[in-house]
């Protein structure tokens, strides 16, 4: 009998259920964990991964970089409020018009984007944003112009005989925790799915992908609306929580948070982006607390991400999950 | 099927690209279970033939007719999944991140799946066409000699067995046609003779009909029953492998004499 076949009574335990249950109760829990600040952190979090968790399949999954993201995002809080404000109607309407508002929007914009090249493409869908800006301020008859729409009331639910309003952070934050779950699986049966084979394999190599007959065009369009979507879904949550929108929604510095998160987070993987924008919007929105450290410890986040982690944390958070499965 | 019809016909081809005439009024075509090659020296036209027949570019003049059917102007996709006609290219590509099994589960699923909302499908239906295909590149894979490296990403392979990698791909929607940019150029000697032999197999077990550019003499006079000659983007002259490389107007257009 050889030593090694003696090791494995001293293999480690599996560790990742027990975590993952630890993962779930923090999340459940964490409002009564930590304090209301905390919670409010969490809830902007959850909302900015929506969008993040688009641009992920279009930029870590199909290898598209855009910048649009902050248009549809903008696009899908107008939605909602507008419904929300001057019809009142139900929460799931109001996100299910977003994502559909938005969805659509991006048909007109990705014909064109999508048959220019690389930093073309990425150029254009800045414009979008600058775009989205200016309709919002000038189309005052409905946009209300730089006032912006005010007193969006509380997400409200009609279920048959039964209504209830969700009030208070606590309440808002299971109420993003549950969409940015679905969200979440959404992405991922979209990845598992052959389509998300498809859509990696116009990220490596389009002309072969085109040669073995997947028509590369409609997918990034699909992929375009879809990302387009989880953007308006989150503009929805945003508009509700806030209870303000205004023609500043639509910023560039929210399309490139939404890019911080997906690649620093590590592009082309959803844990990438769940951690992502834990860390990158839940962090700095906790740390508003302390204004003059909050940006030094941004822009430490990202040297360091920079200089070690250059595929994001993702790979990191991989390898810790494989080493307490013990798995090689 | 027309079975009398030759497979592929291509008539009077052309395309410049400026003032440069790359390929000038070009017929030629090719019959069901053939192997037929494509040569000629640097730059006379080979390869912008080849992406003006199979829809890459788009050719100023001709026709382009695959089984019957009319083809000119279609996308490069729609010629792979409605015609069933495939092709590699010189330079070597496989989808790099992924390994053997998934690049070629990839080359299969618009062939098995009958549209693309049916592609974002996570069902029972999905997951057993997933499962054919997954078979049929094991298959291939073992076929191609790549069985000890297909959980290795593509990238990390020779250029030969990502050579291999891509010609397998082109198995899996069980084609009618393949044509070949170069398949021999900067492998080694041993890869060249597998290539061949996974060439000669499809030919005859799988039934596929090839079209091959290639500046190996060798490996044109073996596989290759008819050659056709371009020079300077026109056909210079077409005949049988052996009758071709004895051609006095052959030699002159590689020697430049």
């Amino acid at each position: 009998m050889s030593l090694t076949e003696t090791v494995p009574q001293a293999r480690r335990r599996d560790l990742r259920i027990p975590l993952a249950v630890v993962l779930i109760v923090v999340a459940l829990g964490a409002p009564y964990m930590g304090s209301r600040y905390v919670t409010h952190s969490l809830i902007i979090a959850l909302i900015f991964m929506l969008p993040a968790h688009g641009l992920n399949l279009l930029v870590g999954y199909t290898g598209l970089l855009s910048l649009a993201q902050a248009a549809f995002f903008g696009i899908g809080a107008y939605t909602a409020g507008l419904l929300a404000v001057t019809y009142g109607t139900p929460f799931y309407v109001n996100l299910i018009a977003a994502a559909l508002v938005s969805g659509a929007a991006a048909l007109p914009l990705g014909i064109p984007a999508l048959r220019l090249r690389s930093t073309s493409f990425v150029m254009c869908t800045l414009g979008f944003v600058i775009i989205g800006q200016a309709i919002a301020k000038n189309w005052v008859s409905v946009t209300r112009g730089d006032m912006g729409l005010s007193s969006i009331p509380k997400p409200y639910f009609e279920l048959g005989p039964l209504s209830f309003t969700v009030s208070g952070t606590t309440n808002f934050y299971y109420l993003a925790l549950a969409v940015g779950v679905l969200a979440t699986l959404a992405v991922w049966a979209i990845v598992r799915s052959p389509a998300g084979r498809n859509m990696v394999a116009i990220r490596e190599n389009e002309t072969l992908a085109e040669s073995l007959g997947v028509p590369t065009w409609h997918y990034k369009l699909i992929v375009f609306m879809i990302s387009a979507m989880f953007a308006g879904v989150g503009g929805c949550l945003y508009a509700h929580y806030l209870t303000v929108v205004s023609p500043l929604t639509f910023q560039m510095y929210y399309s490139t948070t939404m890019l911080i998160i997906v690649l620093g987070g590590g592009a082309g993987m959803i844990s990438g982006t769940v951690f992502g924008s834990l860390l990158f919007v839940g962090l700095t929105e906790a740390l508003r607390v302390a204004p003059e450290v909050r940006m030094i410890a941004y822009g430490a986040c990202l040297l360091v991400l920079v200089f070690w982690f250059k595929q994001g944390f993702a790979p990191l958070i991989n390898r810790f999950w494989n080493a307490i499965g013990g798995v090689k | 099927m027309n079975a009398h019809l030759p497979l592929l016909e291509i008539r009077n081809l052309s395309k410049s690209y400026g003032a440069v005439k790359a390929v000038n009024d070009v017929s030629i075509h090719i019959d069901r279970g053939e192997i037929a090659g494509l040569i000629g020296p640097n730059g006379s036209g080979k390869s912008t033939f080849f992406d003006c027949s199979t829809g890459l570019a788009r050719p100023d003049t001709g026709t382009v007719i695959l089984d019957g059917q009319d083809i000119t102007g279609w996308s490069l996709n729609r010629i792979a999944r409605e015609g069933r006609m495939l092709r590699s290219f010189q330079k070597t590509v496989t989808f790099k991140s992924l390994d053997a099994e998934e690049n070629l589960v990839i080359a299969g699923q618009m062939f098995t799946f009958p549209s693309i909302a049916a592609t974002f499908g996570l069902g029972k239906l999905s997951r057993s066409r997933i499962e054919g295909l997954r078979e049929r590149a094991r298959e291939l894979i073992k076929m191609a000699g790549l069985w000890d490296v297909r959980h290795q990403p593509a990238g990390n392979l020779s250029g030969g067995q990502q050579k291999l990698i891509q010609f397998a791909s082109m198995l899996m929607p069980e084609p009618k046609l393949i044509l070949l940019d170069e398949p021999m150029a900067g492998i080694n000697p041993k890869i060249i003779e597998r290539v061949v032999d996974t060439i000669l197999y499809a030919n005859k077990s799988l039934g596929v009909s090839f079209l091959v550019i290639e500046h190996n003499i060798d490996v044109v006079t073996s596989i290759c029953q008819r050659v056709v000659v371009l020079d300077q983007g026109s056909k210079l002259v077409e005949g049988l492998a052996h009758d071709i490389i004895q051609d006095q107007r052959v030699r002159e257009a590689y020697l430049g004499g």
